[in-house]
């Protein structure tokens, strides 16, 4: 009910001519549309349908959950592999029917707040300033006192008071031989649904650009290589395709990360801090600049972002450091190597870090097992080794336990043998996620906006009470001069708790006695 | 309805504020204690100090004793069990939230003495806030149960809402019930999750799901006070129950898993409970527990019976029926009571699981279930990496002897534990729960709704709560799709248990806008309520147990 309606219950209601009534009872077709879609009832049933529709998707496995959806998919029988792919269910969240809800739920958003508004905005724009004492004794509160002593005005000066004691706004007016004294607080409350509406839209509308607008897609990333174009899966059912996004600028990985717990663990997540990849960006229009992504901390660049999504999961080695012994006698020299890089003994020697082998095998002929290589059971060095002058050679650097077991790591090349003295663990390559979202901004706003409209609607209320001032009429007392009937009545729309507990304190603060307070 | 006042009081504004402060008593008490409790922890180190799950043993006696006293209290009022009440209360909240932050503590322990064996110097320790307690089920249970906790406590600030712990503490009981059977083991945090958003997020769920919990029990006991007959909730409860028998133990015990598991009829009657192997790697095979199954169904049987007669009640107004079905109905909780027991004795005392022979058991022993060869066989290819098509193709038989002959083979390592099923064992002791409280309902059920305060009052506190619950869900909505957006570049992904938190939250607005709703108050409101709180509790243990997403670990 409005301010108005409010106003207008207070007096009575004149009977409309039957003709009239005849006409008001057949809306055109588009009015009950229009009166259907913006129902709150009609929201409710949008929102259990929406609800419905969501619990299908999460029951349903969807296509995009890999791979549990293969797994899924597969055990299926042909009928419901037919039924469900006829209804969408593999995606029902892209799907016409769900789609269409959301729509419907928008609508129905925007004009039941058309609809709505103005009723709400009346509470601040047409307060109601007087009552009727009738009316006062059917709101939530309502309580009657006495008071003695003075003029009438004095009496509506004490109670504003205690209206303002109680942090309740006070106005008071005359009319008709009585005060009355209106006092409210938070009244900007009566908005605060519309304005959770609103970020709703701003949040609906986001993800409508996110849908229309926004590219998503993976980049794997070695050390050394470089990227300028992005790859999407697209998914249908079990079908998967891939679509390139070329962009505007070249990425180059220059270096990866694996911090572990555990130096000695496998290259695991569960034995994982973070990954980092160092890369450098290369624009045409904006030059060279570097960066580092790292989990939980994207890159920004020209409205894309870069995350860490996963890594390739085969054991490498960001750095290495050998020890090379002289075959003919002498000092051993430890070097360490990057990946992929190169250094030179004292006598010239020059060691490249071809490859780094977690699980070596000789004569391998299959890929090693994932397992198997992120545990780093045989670690081995692949070098090229080039004396000075000479054409290089392929050596093999063992940790010593392993070289124990391998005669032939024994063998010097290039007049030196070659341990593995220490590593540092890392995968084949990362894959980055990158993604340019023009939508997310506007979800942001909406997020924001919700998060604040939200607190202001269900932690603060629009609370009212009203109080008429009535000279006591003769006859009742024998001495009725100077005495005043008060009626106070109020209302809120939230937290009828905690307004119970402001009214009370309110009445004891007016009357200055204990009084008896009617709750209804 | 219309109450009067009969002692309004004016107060000075300092005695006002004091007592007003005063009511938060219980509520600052057990958070300051457990504050300095924890402190106490980091000052005594973990071997001399109790440990996490202890103190949850500690905060489940209490919230229980605090909610038998407060029910005590509803029926025959006694200030003296009101203070016991209270006191178990703000004991029980006490130890809840002592034992989350001790965990804390145990997380860092566990994470420092790993970098001090790998010789990383202090500067290069990840941050304190890495080891918040929240990075499986159990500790996210620990928190549900505190947000409830606490939120009781608070509401618990006005005298005339103190009953309310006699049923929301009960159901936060069940929830660190629930995080005993899960088991409080210290995993590795998984890396992704090592973000500030992490707290945020996570923090949010438990208190809006405790507040969840409440606005449920408030909405139970508006429609007790509204005057639901307790023989309708006797039938919701008998559903509940029979429902939770009927899928339990892949559908055996009434043989749903005939119809969707593909089981024999034989299979019926029989219960049969989750192995793992050591140290503690769920295997996809169950071992029967000898009588339990049948004890079950007797109890599905007693419950369907419940349910014909309190329906016969409802719809025709047989008296008889009525009478007899209070009477199946404490036979139904014995039954279920029963089982219990003989399931969590049996798993504590089974001392061997092995392949039997047919018709055999050997004494101390738990019997694999030979039907569930071709269903093992197929996981174990799974684990093999082996496509799913290839698989689904294979010959049945292929499967089960592959099955077959690893359960021989590792049989001998197989174990029992009751951490093997923990969501299993909570719904069965749920369900108890479930008919023990319509029971309790059902005795001198007029006294026990004079007890109540007004129903404008609980309609009131429902309504406040719910909307706490939904500003709750809305953040935790949010705080997620932010956190995604940092961490996977997409606020919105669909996952399970993200559209699990947005069907919930859909179903809290439905809450709020039926209300504003003429004609649709009141009941269907209440109904609302309850429905929400079931889709939260989905949410929170059916997607982590039941469906593949990203939120698998919580």
């Amino acid at each position: 009910m409005s301010a108005i309606e409010e106003t207008k219950s207070d007096v009575a209601v004149r009977q409309p001519p039957a003709a009239a009534t005849a006409e008001r009872s057949s809306p055109s077709f588009l009015t009950q549309v229009l009166n259907l879609l913006s129902s709150v009832r009609f929201g409710v049933v949008l929102l259990v349908l929406l609800a419905v529709a969501c619990m299908i998707g999460m029951l349903v496995v969807q296509q995009n959950v890999l791979p549990d959806f293969e797994r899924y998919y597969a055990e299926l029988t042909p009928a419901q592999k037919k039924v469900y792919g006829a209804l969408g269910l593999f995606d029902i969240y892209h799907v016409w029917y769900f789609n269409a809800l959301l729509l419907l739920l928008s609508l129905n958003i925007v004009l039941a707040s058309i609809d709505r508004f103005p009723g709400a905005w009346t509470y601040i724009s047409r307060k109601k300033l007087d009552a009727s004492p009738k009316w006062l004794k059917g709101q939530e509160q309502s309580a009657t006192f006495v008071v003695a002593g003075g003029g009438r005005a004095e009496a509506a000066e004490k109670i504003a008071d205690a209206f303002r004691a109680e942090r309740l706004k006070p106005t008071v007016t005359e009319k008709g031989g009585k005060t009355f004294v209106f006092g409210e607080r938070g009244a900007w409350n009566r908005l605060g649904a519309y304005a959770v509406h609103v970020a709703l839209l701003t949040i609906f509308f986001g993800g409508f650009m996110t849908a229309q607008f926004g590219r998503n897609g993976n980049m794997p990333l070695e050390p050394g290589a470089s990227a300028s174009q992005i790859r999407e899966q697209v998914i249908n059912v079990d079908q998967f395709t891939v679509r390139t996004h070329h962009l505007d600028f070249e990425v180059v990985c220059t270096d990866i990360q694996q911090v572990l717990m555990r130096k000695d663990g496998a290259i695991t997540s569960d034995n994982t801090l973070d990954w980092r990849t160092g890369i450098k960006i290369k624009d045409p229009e904006y030059g060279e600049h570097e960066a580092v992504v790292s989990l939980n901390n994207p890159y920004d660049w020209r409205g894309y972002r870069f995350f860490q999504a996963s890594f390739t999961p085969e054991g490498k080695a960001r750095q290495v450091t050998l020890r090379a012994t002289p075959a003919a006698g002498g000092e051993p020299q430890d070097v360490t190597i990057r990946r992929d890089g190169s250094a030179t003994l004292a006598d010239g020697t020059r060691i490249d870090l071809n490859d780094f082998q977690s699980n070596f095998s000789l004569g391998r002929t299959q890929p090693q097992d994932e397992d198997e290589s992120v545990v780093y059971r045989n670690p081995a060095a692949v070098l090229a080794v080039t004396p000075p002058g000479g054409q290089p050679s392929k050596a093999f650097a063992f940790t010593p336990e392993m070289a124990e077991r391998a005669p032939f790591a024994k063998q010097p090349v290039a007049g030196y043998t070659y341990r593995l003295v220490d590593f540092e663990k890392a995968p084949r390559a990362h894959i980055l996620a990158v993604q340019k979202d023009p939508g997310a901004t506007v979800v942001y706003v909406g997020f924001s906006l919700l998060a604040l409209t939200l607190c202001a609607v269900f932690f603060f209320s629009h609370e009212r009470v009203w109080a008429v001032v009535e000279e006591q009429k003769a006859g009742e007392f024998d001495d009725a001069a100077g005495r005043f009937d008060v009626t106070l009545g109020g209302n809120t729309n939230r937290n009828k708790l905690a307004f119970g507990d402001r009214f009370r304190r309110l009445v004891a603060l007016a009357s200055g006695q204990p009084l008896e307070v009617k709750e209804s | 309805m219309s109450e009067v006042l009969k002692q309004p009081v004016i107060e000075a504004p300092a005695l006002k504020l004091k007592s007003s402060l005063a009511s938060y008593l219980p509520a600052t008490l057990a958070v300051g204690g457990a504050l300095l409790l924890t402190l106490w922890r980091v000052r005594a180190g973990g071997e001399n100090f109790a440990s996490d799950g202890g103190l949850m043993l500690c905060a489940l006696a209490a919230y229980l004793i605090a909610a038998a006293f407060y029910l005590l209290n509803l029926y025959a009022p006694s200030s003296l069990f009101e203070r016991i009440g209270l006191v178990s209360a703000t004991l029980g909240v006490f130890f809840n939230l002592g034992s989350w932050c001790v965990r804390w503590i145990a997380y860092r322990d566990h994470d420092v003495a790993i970098w001090v064996r790998e010789g990383k110097p202090v500067a290069e320790w990840p941050w304190f806030f890495r080891n918040i307690p929240f990075a499986n089920l159990y500790d996210l249970s620990l928190a549900f149960a505190f947000g409830a906790g606490i939120t009781t406590l608070l509401i618990a600030h006005r005298k005339n809402f103190r009953f309310l712990a006699a049923f929301s503490l009960p159901l936060a009981a069940l929830i660190l019930l629930l995080a005993r059977f899960i088991g409080n083991d210290i995993m590795m945090l998984q890396p992704v999750l090592d973000s500030y958003w992490r707290p945020i997020h996570v923090g949010i769920a438990a208190l809006s799901y405790g507040t969840a919990l409440v606005c449920f029990a408030v909405a139970v006991v508006y429609l007790l006070k509204d005057g639901v007959k307790v023989e309708s909730m006797a039938v919701w409860a008998s559903i509940f129950a029979l429902l939770v028998i009927a899928t339990v133990s892949k559908g055996t015990v009434l043989g749903l898993g005939t119809v969707f598991w593909g089981f024999d009829v034989t299979a019926v009657g029989s219960y049969g409970s989750a192995l793992f192997l050591p140290p503690r790697f769920p295997l996809p095979l169950r071992a029967e527990i000898p009588y339990v199954g049948w004890v079950l169904f007797a109890s599905g049987l007693l419950l369907a019976g419940v349910i014909t007669l309190f329906c016969l009640y409802l719809f025709r107004g047989d008296e008889r029926a009525r009478r007899l079905g209070h009477h199946v109905l404490k036979g139904a909780l014995l039954a279920q009571g029963l089982a219990v027991l003989m399931l969590v004795s049996q798993v504590k005392g089974l001392e061997n699981v092995a392949v039997c022979a047919q018709g055999e058991r050997p004494a101390s022993t738990a019997c694999i279930d030979t039907r569930q060869y071709e269903r093992f066989g197929a996981w174990i290819r799974q684990q093999q990496k082996q496509p799913a098509e290839q698989i689904a193709a294979t010959d049945p038989a292929v499967l089960a002897r592959e099955g077959a002959a690893l359960a021989r083979e590792r049989q001998g390592e197989m174990f029992l534990s009751l951490n093997a099923n923990p969501v299993e064992l909570a719904a069965l002791i749920t369900a108890f729960a479930g008919t023990l409280f319509v029971i309790i309902f059902g005795f001198r059920t007029e006294r026990l709704r004079e007890s109540l305060p007004s129903r404008e009052k609980i309609d009131s506190l429902m309504y406040k709560t719910a909307g706490v619950t939904f500003a709750g869900l809305a953040l935790l909505l949010m705080t997620g799709a932010v956190w995604a957006n940092e961490s996977w570049g997409r606020y919105w992904g669909w996952d399970s248990k993200e559209t699990g938190a947005f069907v919930a939250w859909l179903t809290y607005g439905a809450f709020l806008h039926v209300r504003v709703s003429r004609g649709w108050t009141g009941r269907l409101a209440a109904y609302f309520a309850i429905v929400a709180f079931l889709l939260v509790i989905f949410t929170y243990l059916g997607v982590s147990y039941l469906l593949p997403g990203l939120h698998s670990y919580a």
